[in-house]
């Protein structure tokens, strides 16, 4: 408990410094709300800010899912067929350098302006970021351990399940964890490039409109989201991979 | 992912190659996916002004990414020798990680003009966070035994920070900095995007509006080069300077 609020006390302080400078200078809402408006306004526009924030979230979770495990897939597939990987993997590095955010032009000429084009913005961040992870811990097995697997006579299909991806699950944990943060962000800037709904079309119309106060409440949901998500993987992560 | 210059090379070349093919075989349509051919052929045309926009948004990403790196590492040291101030203050790093400041972009180009600032801000903004953490976390992996070797010699806390700590950290922080720069490009090109007139960032919208696709396609492969410039710079960098990676 004392390191919780240890913790939470220089966000704490952060915020009431914050209140008091707007209140002390005056602030204009335009420049720099204070915190205490934002509150106000996220709980006066809840239904709507909750609505944008189901779209985002919906978004961001559904490229996850599919990016995370298309990017497992490929890592194993590569481990599997070393041919493929030559052919492939040079490709996907260049593909890689690329700032993901550089194909949200791409994504919105190709799946428009609903949620598909999000998705799929998402879906390449994040598995990116997985795919990394996961074939660098696919790869970085003990080699002896491996061969002990092979003296019994299992094949690579069974080298797999048994030991390389209990090894990898760290790596593959801290790729997650790195794309839940990502897949938020992907979502809202992929959103403000064109949307009809969603917190990133919400930030980007209040700014259109000059009302900063609902830009900084959807940016304040949009953050509580993010860290809720983040300790929810956090603690899967904890959970289930004991082992580390 | 090492594969060998010349392979990547000749990797990338059938890339382009096998993109032409696909294209010209499976009469795709120009705006759905334009040729290899049509994208090279723009950016040859347009060499002045892609080369304007490399510069503007390299100079953001290069600013943007010195500036995030020294608070980051200012941060990160005073983190590792000060426990108090860690508890207190990296929370609110953490808290700012969450914050989707590119979501800011609008308000930080109020704050700071339509200016390259803005943009420095931004990519500044990103790679703080990395270099902060990285850098934290090296310099309390120092052996403690060593530490205290060196303070039975009768170093004091300078010495034991610039001849231990830092040298200790280096590897860590140069991870942090790979990642900062493709982090400080990132936020170069989507803060571009609210708002301004040169800049790869700019090119992209604009293409995108006009539903120029060689264009939008030509930039997308300037950004990668650039991506694999600055990765592979440092990459360099790392490997002639940082060379005791693996014996610590």
């Amino acid at each position: 408990m004392r390191g919780f609020l240890f913790a939470a006390a220089g966000p704490l302080l952060v915020v009431a410094l914050w209140e008091a400078i707007v209140r002390a200078l005056v602030v204009p809402v335009y420049v720099l709300p204070a915190p205490s408006a934002i509150v106000l306004k996220v709980w006066t526009d809840l239904p709507a800010l909750l609505g944008g924030l189901s779209t985002t979230l919906m978004e961001a979770s559904i490229g996850y899912a599919i990016g995370a495990a298309g990017a497992l897939i490929l890592a194993m597939l590569f481990v599997l067929y070393p041919r493929l990987e030559r052919v492939a993997l040079p490709a996907l590095v260049a593909l890689n350098s690329v700032p993901v955010v550089a194909f949200a032009p791409v994504a919105l000429l190709w799946f428009g302006s609903g949620p598909a084009s999000k998705i799929a913005m998402v879906t390449i961040a994040v598995g990116f970021a997985v795919f990394v992870n996961a074939h660098q811990g696919l790869c970085s097995v003990d080699e002896s351990a491996a061969n002990l697997l092979r003296s019994f006579g299992a094949g690579p299909l069974r080298l797999m399940v048994l030991l390389r991806l209990p090894a990898a699950l760290p790596s593959i944990m801290n790729g997650l964890r790195v794309a839940v943060v990502r897949s938020m962000i992907i979502a809202i800037v992929a959103e403000m490039l064109g949307a009809v709904s969603g917190l990133g079309w919400t930030i980007f119309e209040s700014t259109q409109q000059m009302d900063f106060l609902r830009a900084w409440a959807a940016i304040a949901v949009a953050s509580a989201a993010s860290m809720a998500w983040y300790g929810l993987v956090n603690w899967i992560d904890h959970r289930f991979v004991f082992w580390r | 992912m090492r594969a060998g210059f010349a392979s990547q090379i000749a990797a990338l070349l059938g890339l382009f190659v096998l993109w032409e093919v696909c294209v010209r075989v499976f009469d795709v349509a120009p705006h759905n996916m334009p040729a290899a051919s049509a994208v090279l052929r723009d950016m040859a045309a347009n060499t002045d002004l892609i080369g304007r926009g490399i510069v503007r948004t390299l100079s953001e990403t290069l600013i943007g990414f010195a500036i995030g790196a020294a608070i980051g590492f200012v941060f990160g040291s005073a983190f590792a020798v000060s426990r108090a101030l860690e508890r207190l203050l990296f929370p609110l790093f953490i808290v700012s990680q969450a914050i989707p400041v590119i979501a800011f972009g609008a308000l930080v180009v109020m704050w700071l003009g339509n200016d390259i600032w803005s943009k420095v801000a931004i990519a500044a903004y990103l790679t703080a966070f990395p270099v902060t953490v990285n850098t934290c976390r090296g310099m309390q992996a120092v052996d403690p035994q060593r530490v205290a070797l060196l303070r039975s010699f009768g170093a004091g806390a300078w010495v034991l920070y610039w001849r231990l700590r830092v040298p200790y950290a280096l590897p860590s922080i140069a991870a942090a900095l790979k990642l900062g720069i493709s982090l400080g490009l990132i936020g170069a090109i989507v803060g571009e995007w609210f708002g301004d007139t040169v800049g790869l960032g700019i090119m992209l919208l604009q293409a995108m509006y006009n539903e120029n696709l060689p264009r939008v396609w030509s930039v997308i492969l300037v950004c990668g080069a650039i991506g694999i410039l600055l990765y592979s710079a440092f990459e360099a960098i790392e490997r002639r300077w940082i060379w005791w990676k693996q014996e610590i």
